[in-house]
């Protein structure tokens, strides 16, 4: 088999399956530390997973399939997920994405030719607050977009840096 | 008793029931697609909608409460209710659709909504015919369509296994195949992909559905998203003719249908039988329709200067009668086959015991590791226990080789011994050997005589399986020398009633020049001056019941009430798991 | 109309305090001490029911959506029998316009965890697990370091301070569906499966995760149990509207120039609440609001005169308080635009499951996308307005009436913008 847990991963998958009574509800949790370890979760990371747990191959196939997190095919390096949904379309979130689509020279659901991104639109992703916003690669996320502020991002992310934690501060209400 | 009120009747009932299913079992009808008796019931469909309440007991007296009019006031639920899950309860009103509007117009929006995202194939659609969307559709469903924007698509002609083939776009998502797979055959070999509209059945990637009951999704998908390799696009539903019958490619004894059509069994079908196999059959025993249509022995063989020659029927019972008249009584053996049915048996020994041969011996016929612990057994005759209760000595291989290497005649009744090696055709070289057989077989082939007779397709006859079940078969195709428009215990399909003369059964090269084993019975008794006479295999039974203890009671019309008797057999004869 | 007092309310959820989400600063400031009392002192609370009844009193309403007692919940659960129970926590929070859960896991997560805790206790509730959405992983990190510290510091565990109360706290990560939000699709998802909503009855509290009695809280409503327990019911049932009391955190989006989530009372009026999320951007006029996620019926802003952020106000025009994550949307809005990319959300996160949602929430997305590029007819509008009585309370779980909802609340209370749509193309073709 091409793909294997290494160690650690085995360690792990132990770890999560000791908080559960049975052994089906680390199906989630075990996808996602193969794709942290893989990248993503085709169909031979998807029965090493089954494999692993000793679940059903079809399970772990219907599962992984219905959530939309799980890359069931090789992605770009970074993933762009640029939110759309209400708040983000009120505050130009189809802006932003077009404004990526140009500029990255893909339309949303592709991969760029070299593999270093891949641009998706996606459902709301809890931060209508700070809209127009984006997910980069299931992890960090990117808020109140401007296009300056895109294109500093590709930039920053082709460069290879890390991307800090974006803190939001609470805002106190003010009396009027 | 707690009641229960549907369509303003009243019913009494006991224990816990679904109301679909109380409705049901009442012979009446709600229209449903993902409910299954024997699965767990998981409401997706949405179809089988009706208007639910309670009559109001009083607390203090417990009798119901009336209004100003002297009306039992009624408390509804708020929703509709999904009746294949909804549990009968004391004082429980419904409506269904045939009184309640709301509930017509709830099951017919409901099917345009299934339909909306559904290809219209009906004509070219395998399920056309027996499709429970095509029918509901029918009754209850909307005229015309006000879905204008596009369809889904879906993958289509997909080989999910090497049986089973998948239209996803037909798929109306009921969960039933998932749900088999999970509940029923525990192979979990298929699972629900995807998210929403786009939902299917699918296997995991690069693997095959090879479910050894995989067969069952097909019979149990509401719609034609599930269609069988074989049977696909062979014929219309209806086209062909339903007649019961019993699986003989085990000792299980599933019941099963049998599917004809111009003489030919084109599908076997699992037939409902909740002691023996509930709804369903091993994909193995579908492929047994092949052995009622090919491979047949069509008219009585004889071996002439070694070579094998057609004979006639006249010449075939006389040279038999002179072989046993000119063989030594203590060098016949007369081999019984837990192959054939319980008449065939009976009549054969009959004959064999006016004439005082030895008495019939036979072997069983093991197949070890073929069961599986659920319907199949390792036991892969259909009629072992039936040759027991008979009476017949039970021999092992090599007792049956020491009796054959005694003899001079051999005469067996349907089984292929050379074919599972049970004897080698070196012993029964210098032998005279007669068979009663279906097919062509090894065992034929060395036969000095070969005599065909009918299969459980073309015969009413009785098998006990390994639990001691006798039930039995019903006549499913002619031979040569019968006629299903005279046959009035042969089924009708929609042919018969609607069609012309001209539209089927009229290749007379499907019809089989073979007999039934008790007339042949009945032309060698006669050859031999013997009384016997057998008219048909429900008046064999009858002289069975009341000759041998073993099946006193059992008759055609009592198997037929109870779908099957259970008979006392020994514990240990049993080689189900 | 009652007033509520919100300009002088002091935040009780996310407080103004320093790296509260740290366990010693949350210690010092008082945490901890309500789980403390429960489990300890026995004179107050004479035993698990007696916490049962005073989150009863307080009438907490459910913060995930439906607004349901949750001490009322608390008492569906079936007497103890020794076997396992569980309390699922919800922060799925993945309805468009809301966003608030991840304040409290971000700056004050050991409230929510006390507040779990007096919850577990009060059920005898043996393991806890609390499902954050996949793409939290930030959020989900933080939980993960604030429950191992609280474990550390002996508040989850064998014999809790203590006493004889024992129990597990486990983070489940999700991975993108919405409809695990849905209590049971969220116990599907935590058992692995895929997440399609369970039919009720059997409820959770008869069996609910594994066959077990389970009951599922939303963090916010939980993280509120804690200030239940240290200021008594009384003191959480008089803040803001009567009869849906206590603090919210309410998520403003949209067209405003401070968007973000601020706690304050319920009840506080709308227009107001605008104005505290720093008035309307760029001077426009406000056009429409959808008051607590996108399946509250929208709101016209002709229609929020004296209407404040409750159940019984915003059902007098015809909404809902939902999760309280308000959208707000200024004169250039364009209704069409927003309704149909409300119902391609839904469209996208229906399970699948049911007919009705199946069929219909892609069907209604259709239609709109066809009156949104001009082709649409006057009879689509009718027609979507069918369909959504076609698929409201029809099925098994509520996401078909969330996705209807705003359709038919939508067209009716804007029916001229989305009619003009639809004529401008019939004359453009003639
Ligand atoms: C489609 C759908 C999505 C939901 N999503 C959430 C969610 O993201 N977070 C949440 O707390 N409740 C959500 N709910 C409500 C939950 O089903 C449940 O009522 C709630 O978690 C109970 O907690 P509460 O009583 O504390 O509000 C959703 C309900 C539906 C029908
Ligand atoms: S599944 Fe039924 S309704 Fe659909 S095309 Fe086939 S026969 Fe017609
Ligand atoms: S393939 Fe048939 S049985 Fe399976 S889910 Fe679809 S409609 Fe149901
Ligand atoms: S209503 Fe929609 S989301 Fe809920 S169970 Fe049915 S299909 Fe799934
Ligand atoms: S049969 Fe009841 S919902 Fe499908």
């Amino acid at each position: 088999m091409a793909y294997e847990f290494t160690k650690e991963d085995l360690q792990e998958i132990e770890t999560i399956k000791a908080k559960y009574p049975e052994v089906m509800p680390a199906t989630l949790p075990t996808l996602w530390v193969a794709q942290r370890r893989f990248g993503h979760v085709e169909p031979e990371v998807q029965r090493l997973v089954a494999e692993t747990l000793g679940l059903p191959e079809a399970h772990v196939h219907g599962v992984a399939n219905f959530y939309t997190q799980y890359y069931k095919e090789k992605k770009g390096k970074h993933v762009l997920d640029v939110c759309t949904c209400l708040s983000c379309q009120l505050c130009g979130g189809y802006e932003i994405l077009h404004h990526l689509e140009e500029k990255l020279g893909i339309k949303a659901g592709e991969t760029t030719e070299d593999g270093t991104f891949t641009l998706n639109q996606v459902e709301c992703l809890g931060a209508c607050g700070y809209a127009p916003m984006l997910q980069v690669t299931n992890d960090k996320y990117v808020n109140h977009l401007t296009k300056e502020k895109a294109d500093e991002l590709v930039e920053k992310l082709k460069s290879g840096e890390e991307l800090e934690y974006e803190q939001i501060k609470m805002p106190q209400h003010k009396n009027i | 008793m707690p009641e229960i009120f549907i369509d303003g009747h009243r019913y009494e009932f006991e224990g816990e029931h679904k109301v679909l299913q109380f409705i049901q079992d009442l012979g009446k009808e709600v229209p449903f697609f993902c409910y299954h008796p024997s699965m767990t019931a998981p409401a997706n469909c949405r179809q089988c909608m009706v208007k639910a309440g309670q009559y109001m007991k009083s607390r203090e007296t417990g009798e119901y409460e009336v209004d100003e009019n002297g009306d039992r006031v009624i408390r509804w639920f708020p929703k509709l209710q999904t009746s294949c899950n909804l549990m009968a309860a004391d004082g429980m009103v419904i409506l269904t659709q045939e009184t309640d509007e709301q509930v017509k117009r709830a099951q017919k929006d409901n099917l345009e909504l299934i339909l909306i995202n559904h290809p219209l194939d009906c004509p070219i659609c395998d399920q056309a015919g027996e499709c429970p969307l095509q029918i509901q559709t029918y009754k209850y469903g909307p005229e015309g369509s006000r879905f204008e924007v596009k369809k889904v698509h879906k993958p289509k002609r997909v080989q999910l296994g090497p049986r089973v083939v998948l239209d996803a776009e037909r798929c109306i998502n009921c969960t039933r195949c998932t749900r088999f797979t999970q509940e029923i055959s525990k192979t979990h070999q298929l699972t629900i992909t995807s998210r929403g509209d786009k939902n299917y059945p699918t296997t995991a990637p690069g693997r095959e559905f090879d479910d050894p009951y995989s067969l069952n999704t097909v019979d149990i998908c509401p719609v034609g998203a599930l269609t069988s390799a074989d049977f696909r696009f062979k014929a219309r539903v209806w086209e062909m003719n339903q007649t019961p019958s019993i699986d003989i490619t085990n000792g299980k004894g599933t019941n099963i249908d049998l599917w004809t059509r111009d003489n030919l069994i084109l599908r076997v079908t699992p037939r409902f039988n909740s002691e023996v196999n509930d709804h369903w059959m091993p994909d193995a025993g579908r492929e047994a329709y092949k052995i009622f249509n090919e491979n047949r022995i069509s008219r009585p063989q004889q071996k002439l200067d070694g070579e094998k020659v057609l004979s006639s029927w006249n010449n075939a019972i006389a040279t038999l009668g002179e072989q046993i008249e000119d063989t030594d009584n203590a060098k016949i053996v007369v081999i019984a086959s837990p192959h054939a049915s319980v008449e065939e048996n009976y009549a054969l020994s009959k004959y064999t015991n006016l004439l005082r041969l030895n008495a019939p011996v036979f072997t069983s016929h093991i197949e070890e590791g073929t069961g599986d612990g659920f319907l199949l057994s390792d036991d892969v005759a259909p009629n072992t226990n039936g040759c027991r209760l008979l009476g017949f000595k039970e021999l092992d291989k090599s007792a049956i080789s020491k009796e054959i290497q005694k003899a001079e005649l051999v005469i067996i009744l349907n089984d292929n011994l050379v074919d599972r090696s049970v004897v080698s055709a070196d012993q029964l070289k210098d032998k005279f050997v007669a068979v009663f057989a279906t097919n062509n077989s090894e065992t034929a082939e060395i036969a000095d005589l070969v005599i065909p007779i009918t299969t459980a397709a073309e015969h009413a006859a009785s098998y006990v399986n390994v639990d001691g079940r006798i039930q039995r078969t019903y006549r499913a195709k002619e031979t040569k020398y019968t006629n299903r428009r005279i046959d009035l215990e042969m089924s009708e399909g929609r042919l018969d009633r609607y069609g012309t003369n001209f539209d089927n059964w009229v290749t007379e090269d499907n019809k089989i020049d073979c007999m039934p084993m008790w007339e042949i019975v009945n032309n060698l008794a006669d050859a031999a001056g013997l009384d016997i006479n057998f008219k048909d295999g429900r008046e064999i039974m009858d002289e069975i019941a009341s000759s041998v203890s073993n099946f006193s009671g059992v008759s055609f019309a009592a198997m037929d009430e109870q779908a099957g008797i259970q008979l006392s057999i020994k514990k240990e004869t049993s080689t189900s798991k | 109309m009652s007033t509520v007092d919100w300009k002088n309310y002091t935040p009780v959820l996310l407080p103004d305090i320093k790296d509260l989400h740290k366990i010693d600063v949350y210690t010092k400031n008082g945490g901890y001490k309500a789980l403390k009392s429960v489990l300890t002192d026995k004179k107050k609370w004479e035993g698990p029911k007696a916490v049962v009844e005073e989150v009863k009193k307080a009438n907490i309403r459910g913060r995930g959506g439906a607004g349901f007692n949750a001490g009322l919940k608390w008492s569906f659960m079936p007497p103890a029998d020794g076997g396992p129970r569980y309390l699922a926590c919800n922060g799925d929070e993945s309805e468009p316009g809301t966003f608030k859960d991840r304040k409290i896991f971000e700056y004050n997560p050991h409230v929510f965890i006390e507040g779990a805790l007096i919850a577990a206790y009060a059920m005898e509730i043996t393991t806890i697990y609390v499902y954050i959405r996949g793409e939290y992983k930030t959020y989900i990190d933080m939980m993960e370091k604030a429950i191992s510290d609280a474990y550390d510091k002996g508040y989850i565990g064998k014999n809790i301070l203590g006493s004889k109360f024992s129990v597990d706290f486990y983070v489940h990560s999700g991975a993108g569906a919405y409809i695990c939000g849905e209590e049971t699709s969220m116990l599907e998802s935590l058992e692995g499966k895929r997440g399609y909503p369970r039919v009720k009855p059997p409820f959770p509290a008869q069996k609910g995760l594994w066959g077990r009695p389970t009951t599922i809280n939303n963090i916010e409503t939980l993280s509120h149990v804690t200030g239940v327990i240290n200021n008594g019911a009384e003191w959480f049932s008089s803040i803001g509207a009567p009869t849906h009391p206590g603090p919210v955190l309410y998520g403003i989006s949209g067209h405003v120039n401070n968007p973000g989530v601020y706690e304050l009372p319920s009840g506080v009026p709308v227009l107001d609440l605008i104005e505290v999320a720093g008035g309307m951007r760029n001077g426009k006029k406000l056009k429409a609001v959808i008051p607590g996620g996108s399946s509250t019926p929208v709101l016209r802003a002709d229609q929020l005169d004296g209407i404040t952020m409750d159940s019984d106000s915003l059902r007098t025009v015809g909404s809902m308080l939902g999760t309280a994550g308000m959208v707000v949307m200024d004169e250039d809005t364009d209704m069409v635009d927003v309704l149909w990319r409300i119902a391609h959300f839904y469209h996208h996160e229906s399970c699948g499951q049911c007919t009705p949602c199946r069929e219909g929430t892609g069907w209604l997305e259709k239609i709109l996308l066809k009156i949104k590029n001009g082709d649409g007819e006057v009879r689509d509008l009718d027609l979507l307005l069918d369909l959504t009585t076609q698929m409201e309370g029809r099925t098994i779980c509520a996401l078909a009436d969330a996705a209807a909802w705003p359709v038919r609340f939508t067209i009716n209370r804007f029916r001229d913008e989305f009619e003009a749509r639809c004529i401008k193309k019939a004359h453009a073709v003639a």
